[in-house]
This record gives C-alpha cells, structure tokens and sequence, in this order.
C-alpha cells in the first residue's frame, strides 16, 4: 500500500498540469456542495424557525374530515374543514406536559369585494383573539400603521403584501382608521397608479368555505397594516381579524346572530306586504356593518347551538355560550423545547382521540405542504445540480487518467513485465485519484465550512421577497450539520471510485507487449 | 539441468488480412547458468522469442517450459507470478520506474513480492547496487543517469529477486560501444558471482565474443546452435 501510495504521489507531483485540472475540479466541486448543502440547511432551519415560532407553531391540529393536509397556502384546493370541539381539545393539550402554548384559529380563503371593481380579489383570512395571538407569536410582524384592535373590539389587521395585492389588483390602498396615506409605504409599482387608488378603511370580505353558503359580506374595519419580519411572501397572504368576525364572514352564524342580525333588506322582504316595491331598490348598503358585538357559539350552515345543541333555522333567539364554543379551523402548537415531533404526534394523537374530538395532529412542515418540503425541493434540484456537476467532473478526470494511462504504457508495460499484478497498476490510480481528491477535495470541504462560517458574520439581508425565501427568514445564515459534511464526504468518495474505474481497466489492461510494441 | 525447453514453438502474428509468421518452429533448450546469446538481424524472430520465454507474449503452438513449468497454460496471474519470482528483464531503452530513484527502483520486485522483512529487502538492495558500482547514486532518480548507468540499475534489478533467468532484449543497442561493453562485461560478471542463466538477444557483432552460446536465429528459424 505504502509503495502504491508513493508511486500515486510522485506520479501526481510529475504530471502537475493534469493532476491541477483534476485537483480544481474536486475542489470546485466539493466547495459548491458543501456551501451549496449549508444554504439549503439554512434555508430549511430559517423556514422552520419563521414557520414554527412566528406562524404555525409545532403541530397543527386539523379535523379528521380535513382531505389535505395542506393547510397553509392551498388558493385551489377545498376550504379547512370546520372544528366544532375545541372544548373538548382544550382541557386534552392543557394536560399534555410535552405542549408549551396553543392557539385555535380560524382560517380560510376569503374574497375581498370592492363596490366599483367587478373583479373581486382574494386573501386568506385568520381568525383569532388578538390577546392569544399576541402571546402565541409575539414578535412575527410589526405594526407600521395604526394600532391593535382593544380588547373586545372589531379589526382587520392587513399585511403589507396584501394591501399591495389589493392596490395592484383591485385599486384599492388600505388604511387604518383615521390613518393617513403614506407613500414611504407603497411599492413603486403601486406609486406608478397611486391616481388611480380609493383609499379605504375598511375591506370588504367574503367567506369561500365550501357548504356554508355564505351571505354576508363583512366589511372589516382597518385597524393597522402590519409588516411580517420574514417571508412576507408567504405570510403577507393573511390578514387577521378577531375571530368573531371571521365566523360571521365564514358564514359561522350564532343563533344570536340569527335573531338579531337579520340583514335590512331581508328584513324589506319580510315586511313587503303593502310596500311600496320601489322600496327594494333603497339607498342602504346591502353590506353588513360588522358592529355586533362579540361572542356567541356558531356552527356551519346557519345552525345554531343552544346549550351545546345545535337547531336549524335562523328564528331561534339563544343565549351566547361564549368564544370557544365556537368554530375554528384550526389549533396551533408549541411544542416545549427538544420534544421530537414524532414523540409529540403520537402522544397528542392518542390523547386526542380518545377524548373524541375528531381531529388529528400533522407536523408543521406537513400543515405547509408546499412551503414546508421547499427546503426539500430545494435540496433535491441542488443534489440534481451537483450530481451534473459532478459527471461533468467524472468525465474530465476519467479522460485525463485514461490519458495518462496512456501516455505511460511504457512504464506500466515495464511494471508488468517485472511482476507487477493489474491490481497493483490499478491501485496506483485509484491512489492517484483518492490523493488528489483528499487534498482538492478536501481543501474544498474545508473552504466550504469556512465559507458558511464567515458568511453569517457580515449579517447579508434582504428585504426581497423571493431572496428571503432562500435565505430562510431576512439574514442570511448558512447552516452546516455534520450529516450535510458527511453526504459531501460520501459524493466526494463516489466520484473518486467512479473517476478511477476506467483509467484503472485501461491501465490494468496494458501489457508487457504494449509497451515494447510502443516502444 | 534445462532451465528453459522449447519444442515446436511458433508464433504468428495477424497483420491485416495476412499472417507474419515470427516464429516457425524452434527447437531450443537453456541449461542452468548459462551465458546466451541469441543473434540475427532485425525481423529475425529473436525479440518475440524472448518475449515468449519471458512470459510477455504467448505461442501459437509448441510448448516452453521455464524451469519445471510449462507456461503456454497458465493464468494472467500464474505467468505475473513467474515474471516475478523466476525472470530477471533488461529491456532497450524503458526499464526505470521514472519516479523512483535508483534504490527504490531495484528494491521495487522485492516490494512486490512482500516475503521479506524491509531490512532484508535494503540489504540486499544495497548489495546489488553495489555490485553495479552506482552506490554514489542510490538516491538519484532516472532520469539524473546516464544511459549506461540506467542499464546498470536494471541489471540490478533484474537480479535482485535471485531470478532463474536473466532475459536482456538489445541490452547494449541504445548504449556507446565503450558503455556497451562495460555492460556485457557487468552482466557476465553477474552471471559468474550470481549463477544466474543469462539470454541475450543482439544484432551487434562485437557483443558476441561475450557470449558462451551463440544461438543464431533468422526469419523465425534457427538457423545455427
């Protein structure tokens, strides 16, 4: 072995033109992956961090009628199946020790209707109590105009990003309550047709959950424009309103609501005996104003609960029973520190089921479908990447060894004829290919840890979009595990084994008689 | 005692469409110790019978024995173990392992046939280095010698594995006739000191009063024993 190896690194010292080509392969190759798998971890560790702690939580708790298990970002896909039980799942994860917070929400695709546009827009809306909400993802965004609703109070808090959907789509720019415009805030694109924008302070909304059959159209009041701290791409989809009024926009009614909010020109058609029918066409806006005030229990399809019974009809007048008798979509978990999901899963899976609350629990990056297997989408094109990377690599340093095979039948014919065995010849091309791939390889192993080391000290951001998707939240931060050095390890030992084979067949199959016959 | 027997042995060669017929029957048997040399002139036979004999090409017909094995039967991995253990080789001109110098070049077979002890295999190294008076030069490598001092390294090496036979192609063709000579000189020497049978192959006259046989071959026959 250790004659094999001297005869391999005296041969590379010789030919340092070729074994330099090779040599800045390797490295090339080894420092593209590992800076290459570093990004890609980032980027996955960046999304799980913003997902997890400014989002979505842990572990999401969906009805077990719920088809997909893609609840995040799904524009075609059917509406969040409704959770009728969250008191019975309430008490089950107060009693898990493995739960450190939790949050039910509403949360479904809304339209967003404008009196003059015949285009209707379209936002996601999440229902919640701000105080909650608050506690469960306390710094996710800012708010850059206008103020939290109070406790108790009506609001629609509107993203950044949607308000320049709804600018860009619909010519609408959204302000807060008493908010002015400010033109800081808008995009340039936006500033281009600012002549064109109704300002408003409030928004229009219609619920799309499927089977409710929705009637009213809620206008919301704007009580402040918020700013995601990362991935407002994604998370600039959502606008947040009190979950009272998500309901009613959902077509989540109360029996309260029933009794009492009987829109006015209902109310016209009741009364129409006698009437003037010119009456009809009346000056009042068919909207709803979303003024109710909060509580009361609400179930799909106008039923109404009544003491935890639900009556048809929308006649009944019924006693509020209180926010959490209610409907949600959703209930979001944190998990407490180092409890693996799996373990969580199972526990809370079981616990849930036996309580009978219909619903089950799915992991974040299962709950964000596409968005969650990014990282791994990402990762995937980027091993594609390499992989062409390296059979490009492969099949330069393959010709150039075969070449220097060649190139020395004389010596390895002389090598034969003196007793040297296939296997010896070929073992010193294999040793030529694993020196040079330790070294270059090695150096660029090396220099890509050292790359994602020092990458996040210069704290690279950006406020794109689409770059902070790459990034994983706003800061670039690389990330390197030691299974990402490992694969490149593996890669590195793969292309070396697969670069040696055929210059060690050709090399192997060179004869005494070759090299006289060259010679 | 025959340390090399040929009977009927014939090579030929595809060309193309036609047939060189190298070898056309030769008849040849080697005792042990002997000083050969095997003469004609160029196309005569003489390389591709020393190839046969040194296991580097393979007979179309006939039988060769080397020592006590007939060696038109065996496996790619018989015939490398008999070039290693039994054949000494000095060819024209490629001999040297370029990367080595010259004590790792002559230790090179004894490394390869790993059945002694690293001391064992410098010791005797050294020796034959000696023998072939480049001892100053142990450390230089190949291409720091002149050509007559390459032939010496590889007489050395040829024998440092104590090999049945010594098989030298043109030994003495790319060398100065004084260099030349010095050559033969050395080889005979090895041939008294060592006891090793020594075939040689020349087209060159004035090496064959070195010689103890004369074996004269041409157009793939011999023609005078």
């Amino acid at each position: 072995m250790k004659l094999v190896l001297t005869i391999a690194w005296r041969n590379i010292l010789r030919h340092r033109g070729k074994s330099l080509v090779i040599g800045v392969i390797l490295f090339l190759g080894a420092l593209l992956m590992t800076v290459g798998n570093g990004v890609i971890s980032g980027m996955a560790a960046g999304i799980e961090k913003n997902i997890v702690n400014g989002f979505m939580g842990d572990i999401v708790l969906i009805s077990e009628k719920q088809k997909s298990e893609n609840i995040l970002l799904d524009f075609m896909g059917q509406a969040i199946e409704p959770i009728t039980t969250y008191k019975k799942i309430k008490p089950v994860l107060q009693n898990q020790d493995i739960v450190a917070r939790h949050l039910p929400v509403g949360k479904n695709l809304t339209l967003v209707l404008k009196e003059d546009e015949a285009t209707p827009g379209g936002a996601f809306l999440l229902g919640v109590d701000f105080a909650a909400y608050q506690k469960m993802f306390p710094d996710n965004f800012r708010i850059i105009e206008g103020r939290w609703p109070r406790p108790g109070e009506r609001g629609l808090l509107v993203p950044t990003f949607a308000r320049e959907e709804m600018a860009n789509y619909m010519n609408l720019w959204v302000i807060p309550e008493n908010g002015t415009v400010i033109k800081e805030h808008m995009k340039k694109e936006t500033l281009e047709h600012i002549d064109a924008l109704t300002v408003s302070s409030n928004v229009v909304m219609m619920g799309m959950a499927s089977g409710m059959n929705s009637t009213s159209d809620i206008r919301f009041p704007v009580t402040g424009i918020v700013k995601y701290n990362a991935l407002s791409t994604i998370f600039g989809h959502f606008c947040i309103a009190d979950i009272d009024s998500y309901r009613e926009c959902l077509g989540y009614f109360t029996a309260a609501d029933k009794a009492v909010a009987v829109p006015k020109e209902e109310q016209k058609l009741l009364n129409l005996e006698g009437t003037d029918l010119d009456s009809l066409f009346g000056v009042d806006p068919l909207i709803v104003s979303n003024t109710r005030a909060p509580g009361g229990a609400a179930v799909p399809g106008g039923a109404a609960i009544i003491n935890n019974a639900i009556v048809s009809g929308s006649s009944v007048t019924a006693t509020p029973l209180g926010v959490e008798n209610g409907i949600y979509n959703l209930v979001l978990v944190k998990l407490k520190d180092g409890v693996p999901y799996k373990t969580a899963l199972g526990r809370l899976n079981r616990a849930l089921a036996e309580a009978q609350t219909g619903v089950r629990a799915i992991t974040w990056s299962k709950a964000s479908g596409p968005i969650g297997s990014m990282a791994l989408i990402i990762r995937g094109a980027l091993f594609v990447f390499v992989t062409l990377l390296f059979c490009v690599a492969v099949i330069i340093i393959v010709n150039t060894l075969t070449m220097a095979a060649l190139e020395r039948t004389s010596e390895l014919g002389m090598m034969r004829a003196i007793g040297a065995r296939k296997s010896f010849i070929g073992g010193m091309f294999l040793g030529e290919t694993a020196i040079l791939s330790s070294i270059f390889g090695g150096a660029g192993i090396v220099a890509g840890i050292a790359a994602v080391k020092l990458i996040p000290l210069f704290k690279i951001t950006s406020t794109n979009d689409m770059v902070q998707i790459l990034y994983g939240g706003d800061i670039f931060h690389p990330l390197l595990g030691t299974s990402d050095v490992l694969i490149t390890l593996m890669q590195l030992v793969f292309v070396t084994i697969i670069a040696a084979v055929y210059p060690m067949h050709v090399a192997g199959s060179i004869t005494p008689l070759d090299a006289i016959t060259r010679d | 005692m025959n340390i090399i027997e040929i009977k009927g042995l014939k090579k030929d060669y595809p060309l193309g469409n036609t047939v060189v017929k190298a070898l056309r029957g030769i008849d040849i048997a080697v005792e042990e110790g002997e000083f050969m040399s095997i003469v004609g002139p160029s196309g005569s036979g003489k390389t591709t019978l020393l190839n046969v004999i040194g296991c580097i090409d393979f007979a179309t017909e006939g039988s060769v024995k080397v020592g006590d094995r007939e060696i038109t039967v065996l496996n790619d991995r018989q015939i490398t173990d008999i070039r290693l253990n039994k054949i000494g080789f000095i060819f024209q001109t490629f001999n040297l392992i370029p990367v080595l110098n010259v004590i790792e070049n002559v230790e090179f077979p004894l490394l390869l046939m790993k059945n002694q002890s690293r001391t064992e295999i410098r010791r005797r190294a050294d020796r034959l280095i000696g023998e072939v008076g480049l001892t100053e030069f142990a450390e230089h490598r190949p291409a720091e010698l002149s050509g007559g001092q390459r032939q010496r390294v590889a007489i050395a090496r040829a024998l440092v594995t104590n090999p049945d036979i010594v098989l030298a192609d043109e030994p003495t063709a790319n060398l100065d006739s004084v260099t030349g000579a010095a050559i033969l000189e050395l080889m005979k020497e090895m041939n008294r000191i060592e006891k090793t049978t020594f075939v040689f192959s020349t087209h060159d006259a004035n090496v064959l009063k070195y010689a103890r046989r004369i074996v004269k071959i041409k157009d793939g026959l011999l023609s005078d024993n």
